[in-house]
């Protein structure tokens, strides 16, 4: 909005107030800032969620990150690796453990080659483990990193690093750096949405913290019980008509406050009591998800009367198709220290067909040209065996493990790295962290070189100083 | 290497121009040189050679020793060594660079670039006084920070605004000092006042107020990331609130910034350490701390350390050093090894993690503060009752031995008639759920085959024994039993767990039993549960497993045989897991017991004659029959809940820094603790103060440095932020960093003005504070002006005051205020006040339970409120509240639409509301109108326009009108509590009035 508009607007607004006698009862005022939507934009000059303009063209406009807290084995999964099959029960080779450190992991341990049967599905020939039958069906959408790697073991350390490069607290989440580089595109809704099965992992809210840069770019939880965003709903079944009366006689007050001292941030203040009073109307359409026909709950499993990963998926949809441009999924219960068998089925089970659903409900509605879903988590998991072999499970391990991105951009059936026969370490094209991070970015048309933000004297980047967009999978 | 190279001579004199330029130029210069100056270094050039880049002087005239440029062609380090990523210089090469400083490192004029050194950055140099700027308008300035202020302003033709109107001045001098509004009356008490040192009076009422400490403790507890939990997936609770109430009261008491600063780095280290310098150091306890299971404690402990180094350069030294933790600082003069140095320091502290391989538990130092007078009184109140309820116990066990001789008489007078065992016969056995049996010789049954998950036997037995007293039950092992048994759970745990043990006739006519022992009984699985009709209760016998056990029931009277009897038995278990008897016998008793329940242990000791008793036997003898009154056990009990009482009476412990072990700190290289490279002695940075003579070699050390007088960065970091917290920014913009890539000052005269005049004080904060809230500066009105849109629109030349949102526990402090709800009860334990359910699921072990708070708690100021790490209070985070994992110098103020919904939703605020509502409502004097002007004065400090005036009456007679027509509507928004209120409807109505002055943006904002 140009500064005429804007003076014109005021101009409108005084002569309403004074026309309308105070302005109480002035519908009017309200479809007025409603019609303008953008006051945030407009006012602030500091910290906004104006949409803005990416470095490159984009390839996606959205993100759909789900992330697997506890870190799933990639052995069991989507690496088959028939040597460790071979080894299983064998002392591991001493070169796998020497000056290693494990979080677990003591003494010689054992190889433990995967009990489940693994395919290769589709042109492209990913490999699945039987447990993933639904997402082995869309495996020419996906395409695999097989070397990423990081530098923590401990969960909560390595979470920090996967959402925000850094293993200690402070630093934003590439959710925050992708708001930050590019705004929102509704008026409506967050401009970044965190959605959580189950209990969050152990570094906390600051998964999807904004770190250092304006808390307006961190993500918003909307939780599936109570009040999907805190303080969303009315208390004490107040209708929304009172409560309009009461933000329209806020507003109104605060506009004559603006006549008389002149600052920019009451206005945005104005704009923001619109906004809250849209989002109590928005939210709750948007987490009504008895509205979708029978077919696409059949699609996700998802089941309007409960809550959870499914239900999860199908909202993170809805969140793309009403401008949320990034939505932050975490399932948790992936720490197969032991029971893996039994375990592993389990989760992938509550995943396989949510997370498969999404992929195809996106592309039936031509989303996912524009969306890009990445799966993953903090580290994989241990070729050798933690733990009675009865109950086995595998150790946290940090030098190999597997993403998969699909969607926007994304060189469906493509494959990036290799991994040694056990699975263990990268032994062609590794990827770091900050490699993964850089192209995400680059897909959703920033730089990651160029998307820094000043801080103590330093301009940060969500990739630090280094990170090279894995351009083999960009299609 | 050059042709017609020889190898020097001792004597020879290198020539500069034809030996060493050439050298320096072939492999120095690509990084040194004309085009890049990596370190800040150039050696083309001579000045700068000597001066050196940040690492320090490259050549050291006749000491090549100490000579940088030396010290980095010789390294053996590969990532020290010069040139970087080429080879070696060669030794012949090395000789004449070594030489030629030894020599005296001769450069003679000409050659070479004529650079100079840079200038050292502005905030390396100590702050001096400058001089008083000379103004035109005199007149304006209250004290010395105006002259600074206003000769820029006159230097860009702008006038300074006039002063704030008196009720506008009170209420932002209220919110900057206290952290709390004005009251109405105080308002229209000072606006009355027309004494000239009115406003002075009421800067030093402020000044020595106690809300001072807790409106100036938030800053500081942002910047020592002080909260109650340790973070990470665990995230327990851990008690240090003793650190925030010492930063209270040190604040109050207007400690000095040196002292603050020394006691909070190394109060542990100083002579004759205080208990209060003690708590001190929780500051740096205040670290982050992962426990998560397979955590490696040396990692953790690291981490703290970095963080303790980096916090200590942001908050007193605005320096960042976090760069340094893996390179030499890009733009600042701060090199890796001096980061180490640093590191030394604090390098000193032990593991605060501990684990076993499979779980982590905190273990980091606590010490434990005496009692307060309030626990003492308590502790010594229980100690005397406990005292009392042992003499009772002692007097009662005394008066109840007495009876012992004579107990012992009856009871070997029974014994006469000694039990005897008749084995009973087994004449059919049938496991309901289906297991297999066999008799065995010895007259027993051995239960085979299937184990079902629960069973029931059913057995008949005969005998011809006359007069039966009681029936034994011999649970037997069987090496077909797993682990022999006696049950037939798991052969680690061959456990049977027997719910009930049913004896009746043939035509189930029940046997009644009342008494049973065993030589053995399960704790919570006494044998007497096997008779009391309760199938939820039962006998079993972990862990005395693989060996028989044998219980004994007694019967009610004496069973006649008539010559034969048959009888039957039930045993029921239904346990589950197949916790079933595998081996059974039974046999009947005939004689008395009637001592019943009386142990074979009791009764050998009791027939042992008195003298020849072992003293345990003695004893057990005496617990035994004390054991059996009632009188006792229940005074027994009452000594034991006092005790317990006793026990609870803990101090409060909180967190502080203690020295370990003497570690050697080595460079970690990239940061990694698992490289290290050279190692390194405690030390300052080169570019800042030298460490002052007496200095030791520890934190005190660094915190005597630190507050040093020569300082450049402590005095100014400090008074800026204070400057920044009361007009929303900074002199120096980004306060968390003084260095080259930060801000320069607006103002930089009245930042070095502020320093000194902070330093020469004594370091007093009050004295800056009461400085600045004097200045004309300070006073001005806010309201933007039209000539400034274009030409200052950030307000940094400030022509007018400062007008900001409140941050988030002001927020709720005002709104408490407003309210009359706000409870000024200062320090002690966090508190709960009410946030939505949930909150606190982020959590992995040792959860602790959100315990809203109730009475007083409920309503105390922010900085009370519990700060969880994984999930700070959710009102507090919608306005800007950081998860306080990590230091924050600086708070956004971000405008968003969560923070519209939590002014109108949050509980917290409606119950703030509602009391707001009542006040007004009940406001002694009042016509409609009288009541809108207090709650308007009482919201924003100042009388309404007519304009606002008229917009509140409408609003009022609307919204009462409504609720008339719809009563219903109104209870809703009044509270349970409220409704006996006279006129209810009138009470909704300023509730809702309420309401929106609580959401006003003048409300929040400081203006």
């Amino acid at each position: 909005m140009n500064n005429f508009d804007d003076a014109m607007l005021d101009l409108t607004r005084r002569e309403l107030f004074q026309s309308a006698g105070m302005g109480i009862g002035a519908a009017a005022l309200s479809s007025l800032l409603m019609a303008e939507g953008t006051y945030a934009a407009e006012t602030s000059n500091r910290m906004d969620l104006s949409p803005q303009v990416g470095q490159f063209a984009p390839k996606a406009k959205n993100v759909i990150f789900l992330h697997m807290i506890g870190a799933p084995s990639h052995l069991d999964l989507f690496v088959d690796k028939p040597k460790l099959r071979e080894m299983d029960g064998e002392k591991c080779p001493e070169e796998l453990f020497e000056g290693q450190r494990f979080a677990f992991l003591r003494g010689h341990p054992t190889m433990y080659g995967s009990t489940f049967d693994f395919q290769k599905h589709g042109e492209s020939g990913h490999t699945f483990s039987d447990v993933l039958p639904n997402l082995a069906a869309v495996a020419d959408e996906l395409a695999f990193i097989e070397t990423m790697h990081t530098d923590q073991f401990n969960h909560g350390p390595a979470q920090l690093v996967f959402q925000t490069g850094f293993q200690r607290f402070g630093r934003p989440c590439m959710g925050s750096w992708a708001s930050y580089g590019l705004g929102s595109l509704n008026q409506n809704l967050p401009a970044f949405v965190v959605l959580i099965t189950g209990s969050v992992g152990g570094a906390g809210n600051s998964m999807w913290g904004s770190g250092f840069l304006p808390t307006i770019y961190q993500g918003v939880e909307f939780r599936s019980s109570g009040d999907p965003v805190l303080f969303l709903s009315n208390p004490n079944d107040i209708s929304a008509a009172d409560r309009r009366k009461v933000i329209e006689v806020i507003n109104s007050r605060n506009l004559e406050q603006f006549k008389d001292v002149g600052d920019d941030e009451i206005k945005t203040r104005i704009g923001q009591y619109e906004m809250a009073f849209r989002m109590q109307s928005s939210v709750p359409e948007l987490m009504d998800i008895s509205q979708e026909p029978d077919h696409i709950h059949a699609l996700y499993g998802s089941d309007p009367s409960k809550s959870g990963f499914a239900n999860n998926c199908l909202l993170a949809r809805r969140l793309v198709e009403r401008g949320v441009r990034f939505v932050q999924l975490f399932d948790q219960g992936w720490d197969h220290h032991g029971g893996l068998v039994n375990g592993l089925k389990n989760k992938a089970k509550q995943v396989d067909q949510p997370v498969a659903g999404l992929i195809k409900d996106l592309k039936q509605r031509g989303l996912l040209d524009e969306t890009l879903v990445i799966w993953g988590a903090e580290f994989g998991r241990t070729p050798m065996v933690q733990g009675d072999r009865k109950s086995a499970g595998r150790d946290h391990h940090k030098d190999a493990f597997c993403v998969w991105m699909a969607g926007g951009g994304i060189k469906g059936g493509s494959r990036y790295g290799q991994t040694d026969e056990f699975g263990y370490h990268p032994v062609e094209n590794a990827v770091t962290v900050p490699d993964f991070h850089a192209t995400v970015l680059h897909l959703i048309g920033l730089d990651h070189e160029q998307l820094t933000y000043r801080y103590q004297g330093r301009d940060f980047r969500l990739t630090d100083v280094s990170g090279s967009v894995l351009t083999e999978l960009i299609a | 290497m050059l042709a017609g190279f020889s190898p020097l001579r001792a004597g020879d004199t290198i020539n500069f121009k034809e030996q060493v330029w050439p050298i320096l130029q072939a492999s120095c210069f690509g990084c040194h040189g004309p085009d890049d100056q990596q370190g800040q270094l150039r050696l083309d050039a001579r000045a700068v050679t000597l001066h050196g880049g940040i690492g320090g002087p490259a050549v050291v005239p006749g000491k090549p020793r100490e000579s940088l440029l030396i010290q980095r062609i010789r390294s053996d380090d590969d990532e020290q060594r010069m040139p970087l990523e080429d080879d070696p210089l060669s030794d012949g090469d090395v000789d004449v660079l070594v030489k030629w400083i030894e020599q005296g490192a001769q450069w003679p004029d000409g050659i070479g670039s004529a650079a100079k050194p840079p200038p050292k950055h502005w905030s390396y140099t100590s702050p001096e006084r400058p001089a008083l700027p000379s103004v035109e308008d005199s007149d304006w300035a209250s004290n010395a920070i105006d002259l600074f202020v206003l000769s820029q302003l006159e230097s860009h033709q702008i006038t300074p605004s006039p002063e704030a109107q008196k009720r506008r001045l009170i209420r932002r001098l209220s919110l900057d000092l206290l952290g709390i509004p004005p009251s109405v009356n105080e308002v229209e008490r000072f606006a009355l006042d027309e004494r000239p040192d009115a406003y002075a009076r009421l800067v030093e009422r402020y000044l020595a107020s106690p809300l001072y400490g807790e409106r100036w403790a938030r800053p500081w507890l942002d910047l020592a990331r002080y909260a109650d939990s340790n973070g990470y997936q665990a995230d327990q609770y851990r008690e240090v609130w003793p650190f925030r109430d010492w930063v209270v009261d040190a604040l109050n008491r207007d400690m000095p910034y040196d002292q603050f600063t020394v006691e909070q780095i190394a109060g542990d280290l100083l002579p004759n350490t205080t208990l209060a310098q003690k708590i001190a150091t929780g500051f740096h306890r205040l670290t982050t701390c992962n426990v998560e299971a397979g955590v490696d404690p040396e990692a953790n402990r690291v981490e703290q350390v970095v963080d303790r180094v980096n916090t200590t350069g942001m908050v007193w030294l605005g320096t960042t050093f976090e760069c340094m933790q893996c390179h030499n600082h890009k733009y600042d003069p701060f090199t890796q090894k001096e980061y180490y140095q640093v590191f030394a320091y604090f390098n000193q502290t032990p593991l605060e993690v501990e684990g076993n391989g499979v779980s982590y538990n905190f273990v980091g130092p606590k010490m434990d503060l005496p009692l307060t007078a309030k626990q003492q009184a308590h502790h010594n109140a229980v100690t005397e009752r406990l005292v009392k309820a042992n003499v009772k116990l002692d007097e009662a066990r005394e008066r109840i031995l007495a009876g012992l001789p004579q107990w012992e008489t009856d009871l070997l007078e029974s014994l006469v008639n000694e039990p005897k065992w008749h084995l009973l016969q087994i004449d059919e056995f049938r496991s309901k759920n289906g297991a297999g049996h066999r008799m065995l010789e010895d007259g027993s049954v051995l239960i085979t085959g299937e184990r079902p998950d629960i069973d029931t036997y059913e057995l008949q037995i005969s005998t011809t024994t006359d007069a039966i007293t009681g029936f034994k039950l011999e649970t037997l092992t069987h090496d077909e039993l797993p682990g022999k048994g006696p049950g037939r759970f798991e052969a680690a745990r061959p456990n049977f767990v027997l719910n009930e043990f049913v004896l009746t006739d043939v035509e189930g006519n029940p046997i009644a039993l009342e008494g049973a022992i065993a030589d053995y009984s399960q704790p919570n699985f006494d044998v007497k549960n096997a008779i009391d009709g309760d199938l939820k209760t039962a006998w079993a016998i972990a862990t005395e497993f693989h060996k028989p056990h044998v219980a004994e029931f007694l019967t009610s009277k004496a069973i006649h045989s008539d010559g034969k009897k048959q009888l039957k038995l039930r045993l029921e278990m239904n346990y589950g897991g197949g916790r079933t008897i595998g081996r059974i016998r039974l046999s009947a008793m005939t004689g008395a017991r009637s001592m019943q329940g009386v142990s074979d242990a009791i009764v050998a000791i009791v027939k042992t004659p008195v003298a020849e008793r072992k003293p345990a036997q003695t004893k057990q003898l005496t617990d035994y029959y004390l054991k059996q009154s009632e009188e006792v056990t229940k005074l027994k009990k009452q000594v034991d809940a006092v005790k317990k009482e006793l026990a609870d009476v803990k101090p409060t412990t909180t967190l502080v820094m203690v020295e370990d072990q003497s570690r050697e700190t080595r460079v970690l290289k990239r940061g990694n603790f698992k490289s290290p490279g050279e190692s390194v002695l405690a030390g300052t940075p080169r570019v800042l103060n030298g460490l002052p003579d007496e200095a030791p070699q520890n934190r005190l050390g660094l915190a005597n440095w630190i507050v040093d007088r020569s300082n450049p960065l402590t005095a100014r970091v400090a008074v800026n932020r204070w400057w920044a917290e009361l007009f929303g920014g900074g002199i120096v913009a980004t306060e968390e960093d003084f260095g080259t890539q930060g801000d320069r000052p607006t103002h930089p005269e009245l930042l070095d003005y502020l320093a000194v005049e902070f330093m020469e004080s004594g370091w007093s904060m009050k004295h800056i504070h009461r400085l600045i809230v004097h200045s004309s500066t300070y006073r001005q009105t806010s309201k933007t002006r039209d000539d400034l849109k274009n030409i200052d629109p950030n307000n940094l030349l400030l022509a007018r005051g400062p007008r900001f949102r409140l941050d988030a526990e002001q927020i709720r402090d005002n709104a408490l205020q407003i309210s009359g709800l706000l409870q000024h009860k200062m320090g002690g334990p966090p508190v709960y006040p009410p946030q939505p359910n949930g909150l606190w699921r982020h959590v992995g072990r040792n959860a602790p339970k959100y315990a809203t708070s109730t009475g007083t708690d409920r309503y105390r100021r922010g900085i009370y409120t519990v700060w969880r790490r994984s999930a700070p209070y959710a009102s507090f985070t919608n306005f800007d509240a950081p998860d306080r994992a990590a230091c924050v110098v600086r708070r956004a103020r971000t405008n968003t639409p969560l923070q519209a919904l939590t002014l109108l939703n949050d509980v917290a605020f409606l119950e703030m509301a509602r009391a707001f509502g009542e006040r007004i409502h009940t406001l002694p004097s009042g016509s409609r109108d009288e009541k809108i002007v207090f709650a308007f004065q009482t919201a924003v400090s100042r009388y309404p326009t007519a304009r606002e005036m008229e917009i509140l009456q409408e609003v009022f007679e609307i919204e009462l009108t409504k609720f008339k027509e719809d009563a219903g509507r109104a209870k809703k928004i009044v509270d349970e509590s409220q409704q006996s209120l006279k006129d209810v409807l009138e009470l909704a109505t300023w509730i809702q009035i309420g309401h929106i002055l609580l959401n006003l943006d003048e409300t929040i904002s400081k203006g």
